[in-house]
């Protein structure tokens, strides 16, 4: 755990004291980890878990002329997880696939297979910026479970298929050393704590109302409402008083004056044209009677 | 009223200058009522998508209450001048119905700025982009709009979601059933492009590594501008709306005491 720790914490450490604790502590105590959540914030995703490689981690001094890959097993996180093995009789390792395992649901399956990564090679997360190195350091650094997207679906496919998970389940992670040159597994870690793939929530759940009302939109509401009905209010008052002021003074003068300026002409006119006249109208009958009196 | 009198030509040139505001204020607020039209950001498909685009008729309805004030402050000018009662009569008719215009307008534009939230943008994001399903044209027409606007804005603004990426992991989406999650945690336009627009490195993009991927929601630059554009027609038809209301009590005033 202590190597793990201080990797996972690599960002801010220096690299120097990690020999310390190189050979401190056996493999049967270390569990895989997740990746550091500040360099990866995207994980765990809804199918995929990205893991660090076991640095330092197996009790083994390496010698120069054997090499070692590590093995990386994946199962549902469930009660049967400690009788599951990863290893048959002879001490060689399980190659049991994802197909073959329903996913992890029954005993582990492999994942993926890499050389072991050599304990003095730790990446430089601090170079993450650098995008000549950036993808170095994470195939040096990462293991992305679920990461392929395509070998389940391709019959010719060949090698470890490393399929996408499933949502929101617990799953379990496992490495194994094993000698590439004889086969048989030489050391294996503890299974990993339960690490849980995301779930979602439907969009449906949102809600979109927005809520409390804004006070901009209260004082525009409420000012522009009464403005209008003082407005309308204003326009009846004035309607109001012109009839008013019209009636008590105007209205008699113009009334006389209306009519001493409609009749004056039309009586005139009448008498210039004769009785005889066809068409004649109310007006001209009321001119008559003027025209009469004005004879008179 | 004696015409000649000298507070009466006071009062006539305070109301002609009344006029000559609203009559500039209405150029102004057609102006800024087609700059608001015109979508100078290209956001109106989002709009048009959530079903609730009232805040454009708001803008619309502001430039024809515009040119109309514009037309109405001439009449008025021209009845204070002449002193005619029924140019100004015309002038009052047909001002209240400029009136009501505004204050709809007004009112619609304060109203709809407060439905813009965060969650709105984000369910339409996640139920119409990149959706495929053929319901009817009009929803074809809308997924496609918005669709569009995302992968622009995404793009262009180097943001990720209404909130960040997170929104695309944390919800169920039409993008989430149409792409796997392994591949596509979010969408490309996410991640950090180089100058041929290609991801600087996709699995770092993926993974959300620190400085590969757009880390920033876009909710501020759709809201932003949007809240800009319909605070103004609000508060500026609100402005005039006041303005007039005095000029119009105060033409009121003038015409009651005209004699015939």
């Amino acid at each position: 755990m202590r190597g793990l720790d201080s990797l996972a914490s690599g960002v801010s450490r220096s690299s120097s004291d990690l020999p310390s604790v190189l050979f401190a502590s056996p493999a049967m105590d270390l569990e895989p980890q997740l990746a550091s959540i500040t360099f990866a914030t995207n994980n765990p995703t809804l199918t995929t878990i990205t893991l660090e490689k076991p640095f330092c981690m197996f009790n083994v001094s390496i010698p120069k002329n054997v090499s070692y890959q590590v093995n990386l097993y994946v199962m549902v996180n469930s009660g049967s997880i400690w009788n599951a093995a990863v290893k048959d009789n002879r001490s060689f390792p399980i190659n049991s696939t994802f197909q073959e395992t329903a996913g992890g649901q029954t005993a582990p399956y492999k994942a993926a297979s890499f050389i072991l990564p050599p304990c003095g090679d730790l990446p430089n997360l601090d170079k993450v910026g650098d995008m000549s190195k950036i993808a170095e350091i994470m195939s040096t650094y990462l293991v992305r479970v679920g990461d392929n997207t395509y070998c389940l679906l391709d019959p010719n496919f060949e090698g470890t298929c490393n399929p996408p998970l499933v949502r929101a389940t617990e799953y379990r992670f496992k490495y194994v050393l094993v000698n590439t040159s004889s086969g048989f597994v030489e050391d294996q870690t503890l299974w990993s704590q339960p690490i849980q793939t995301n779930q979602i929530s439907p969009y449906l759940e949102i809600d979109t109302w927005p809520g409390r009302r804004s006070g901009a939109m209260i004082v525009i509401t409420s000012i522009l409402s009464s403005l209008v009905f003082f407005l309308l209010l204003g326009f009846v008052a004035a309607v109001i008083f012109s009839f008013v002021s019209m009636g008590s003074s105007d209205l008699e003068t113009q009334h006389e004056s209306q009519i001493s300026q409609e009749v004056v002409p039309k009586a005139q006119g009448t008498l210039e044209t004769s009785y005889s006249s066809v068409n004649r109208r109310q007006s001209l009958d009321q001119a008559e009677v003027y025209t009469s009196k004005l004879q008179d | 009223m004696a015409k000649g009198d000298s507070s009466v030509r006071c009062f006539q040139g305070l109301l002609i200058f009344g006029n000559v505001i609203i009559g500039m204020c209405g150029i102004a607020l057609t102006a800024e009522c087609i700059f608001f039209v015109s979508d100078q950001h290209s956001l109106y498909p989002l709009l048009e998508a959530t079903n609730n685009d009232d805040i454009y008729g708001a803008a619309w309805i502001g430039i024809f209450v515009g040119i109309s004030l514009f037309c109405l402050s001439v009449l008025g000018i021209v009845g204070i001048m002449k002193s005619s009662r029924r140019i100004l009569l015309a002038y009052f008719i047909l001002m209240f119905i400029v009136y009501a215009f505004e204050v709809a307008s007004s009112i619609t534009a304060a109203v709809q700025r407060d439905f813009f939230t965060t969650n709105l943008f984000l369910r339409q994001m996640l139920e119409r982009y990149q959706n495929k399903s053929q319901s009817n044209n009009d929803d074809i027409w809308k997924n496609r709009g918005v669709t569009d606007t995302w992968d622009r804005l995404m793009l262009q603004e180097k943001c990720c979601g209404v909130n960040g990426p997170s929104d695309w992991q944390k919800y169920k989406s039409a993008f989430r059933d149409e792409n796997n999650d392994a591949d596509y945690p979010w969408p490309r336009q996410c991640c950090v492009m180089d100058s041929l627009y290609k991801p600087l490195n996709l699995d770092a993009c993926k993974l959300g590594v620190s400085g590969y991927y757009h880390s920033k929601g876009c909710y501020d630059l759709i809201s932003g501008p949007m809240n800009r554009h319909a605070w103004g027609v609000a508060w500026f038809g609100f402005a005039i709306l006041c303005w007039t209301f005095c000029v119009l009590l105060g033409t009121m005033f003038y015409w009651s005491q005209i004699e015939y």
